[in-house]
This record gives C-alpha cells, structure tokens and sequence, in this order.
C-alpha cells in the first residue's frame, strides 16, 4: 500500500515536473503579439451604440423623401382632377349653347312657317 | 494566494478594455506561456499549437469586453484552449503519430525539465482521450484542483476524478514499463 502510495506521488511529481509551461518560439511570439495588437480597433463605442446615432439620420432621410414624394403625388392627382373637372363644365356650357341656339333657329323656321300657311290660307277663301 | 490582493493584470486588463493597445500586449505575453503549452500537449504538434494559440488570443480580443478581471481571463483562456482543442482532437478522429525526435524539437532549449522525461510524459498523454488530456493537463500543468477543472471544461466532478484516477493509473502502469533505470535510480 505504501508502495503503491509512494509510486502515485512519484508519477504525480514526474508529471508535474515534465509539464511545467513551455515558451512558444520567439518568432512565433512575435508574430502573435504584432498580430493581436494589429488586430485590437480602439474600443470605440459599442456597434448598438453607433448603429443608434447614424439609425435616427437615415430614417428621417427616408421618411422625408417618401413623405415628398406622396405629396408630389398627390397634389398631381388633384391638378388633374381640376383640370378635368372644369373642361367638363366647359362642354356643358358649349352644348347649353348650342342647344339654345336650335332652339332659337327652329322657333323661327316654325313661326315662318305657320305665317306662311295662314296667309296660303287667307288667299284660298278670297277667291 | 490571496484573491483579495490586487493583481497586478487587472489594471491592463482594464487599459486593454478601453482600447489600449500595449495593455492588450502585455496580457498576451502573460498568459501566451500558459495557452501555448496547453494547446501543444493537448494536439502534440508545434504547428497546431501555434494556430490553436492565435485563434484563442483572436477570439480574446473580440470578448475582451465580457472578461471582468484577470483570474476571469485566466479561467476563460483555459477553458477556450481546452474546449477548442478537444473539438479539434474529436474532429480528426486520430492525430498522426508525432515521432519522439519531433518531440524534442517542439520544447525549447530554455526548459529545464528533463527531456526524455517530457518526451515519455507527451508519448503516455497522447494514448488518452483529449478530455482526460485536458483533465490531466489542468491538474498537473495548471496546477487546479478538481473542482476547479470541473468548472472549466463544464465537467461533472466525479467525471474528473474518475478521469485523473483511471488516466494516472494507466499511465502509471506504462511509466513503469518505459521508465525502468529511472525508478530504480529513485528506489535505490
């Protein structure tokens, strides 16, 4: 049992003696260091943080340009609307016109006519 | 060992947090020892470890913010090291056999440990499963406790024990085998 004991510690101390740290190559050491510090960006503010500055920014540039641009819409679809609407009350006004005018031409054509059969008439029961 | 004191790496851990490029460094190079020697013991070749050891300190610096001192960075280098290399070691169902000449060139000439010792210790962690790897390689090269290496490999704790209790048997019984002169030498 001692025996057994005294073999453990001997392998345990023989382990801790054979795995002590080992230094990297210099080289290679070197080549980490220049790595990790090339690598390492100054700790700016935290990427949430920088998102959250430029975010407000673009979102205003977009809501702006969309807003023009329904507005741009809009206002085109209620000129032509206008537009639209008051030739339409321009062909009425010329067909109210018209329609007066015939009126007036055939209330003529129709009292020559009626004077023309009266007088035609008055002629027959003189003979 | 006292956690109450002020840990020197705390204040560059706090620089490093607000962008300061040579605190960031000076982690790196504090704990670059400890990540490297885990990764080369878990996947057994200089240039996996290296890789492993990059990816760990790339992965630091985007989580940098997450990491509240240095006994918090500490925990999380071993645990990214750890985890990354046992998903590693599961992927390639088996990593190639590294020889022990290549072996001996992956420690640098500045360790002082023996190195026919670190070649047998490397020979008998590459036959046990990567999680009884990186339970070993926390007890004895991090020197953790138990309850410690169950927190960082996300591990029941008797899970850990049973693994340091059957790993260290096994490599007992092998060390036994393959190191014949040097327990006689201790023995005598």
């Amino acid at each position: 049992m001692s025996k057994n004991i005294e073999s453990r510690e001997d392998i345990e101390s023989q382990m801790r003696a054979a795995l002590r740290p080992v230094a990297p190559r210099q080289a290679f050491s070197r080549e980490l260091l220049a790595r990790v510090m090339l690598e390492a960006r100054p700790q700016s503010r935290p990427r949430f943080f920088a998102a959250a500055r430029v975010r407000p920014l673009a979102w205003w540039l977009t809501a702006s340009v969309a807003a023009c641009l329904v507005l741009a819409v809009g206002v085109h679809q209620h000129l032509q609307q206008q537009r639209l609407q008051q030739s339409g009350l321009e062909a009425r006004r010329e067909v109210m016109k018209a329609l007066h005018v015939t009126s007036e031409k055939l209330n003529l054509a129709y009292e020559a006519v009626k004077s023309q059969s009266t007088s035609l008439e008055d002629e027959e029961s003189g003979a | 060992m006292n956690d109450a004191a002020a840990d020197p790496l705390d204040e560059q851990l706090a620089k490093a947090r607000s962008g300061e490029r040579a605190a960031l460094g000076a982690l790196v190079q504090a704990h670059q020892r400890s990540v490297y020697s885990l990764a080369l013991r878990m996947l057994g070749t200089r240039d996996l470890a290296e890789d492993l050891t990059q990816e760990v300190f790339m992965q630091l610096n985007a989580n940098l913010r997450s990491i509240d001192s240095n006994r918090h960075l500490r925990f999380w280098l071993r645990q990214v090291t750890s985890n990354r290399a046992i998903d590693q070691l599961r992927r390639r169902a088996r990593l190639p056999l590294t020889s022990l000449e290549e072996i001996s060139q992956q420690f640098s000439s500045e360790d002082r440990a023996d190195p026919l010792l670190q070649r047998h210790m490397q020979a008998l962690l590459a036959e046990l499963s990567p999680p009884a790897r990186a339970v070993l390689l926390l007890r004895y090269q991090e020197d953790l406790d138990p309850p410690e290496i169950a927190r960082t490999l996300d591990m029941p704790l008797n899970t850990v024990k049973s693994h340091l209790k059957r790993s260290l048997e096994s490599m007992r019984e092998k060390a036994a085998g393959m190191l014949p002169a040097r327990c006689e030498d201790r023995s005598s």
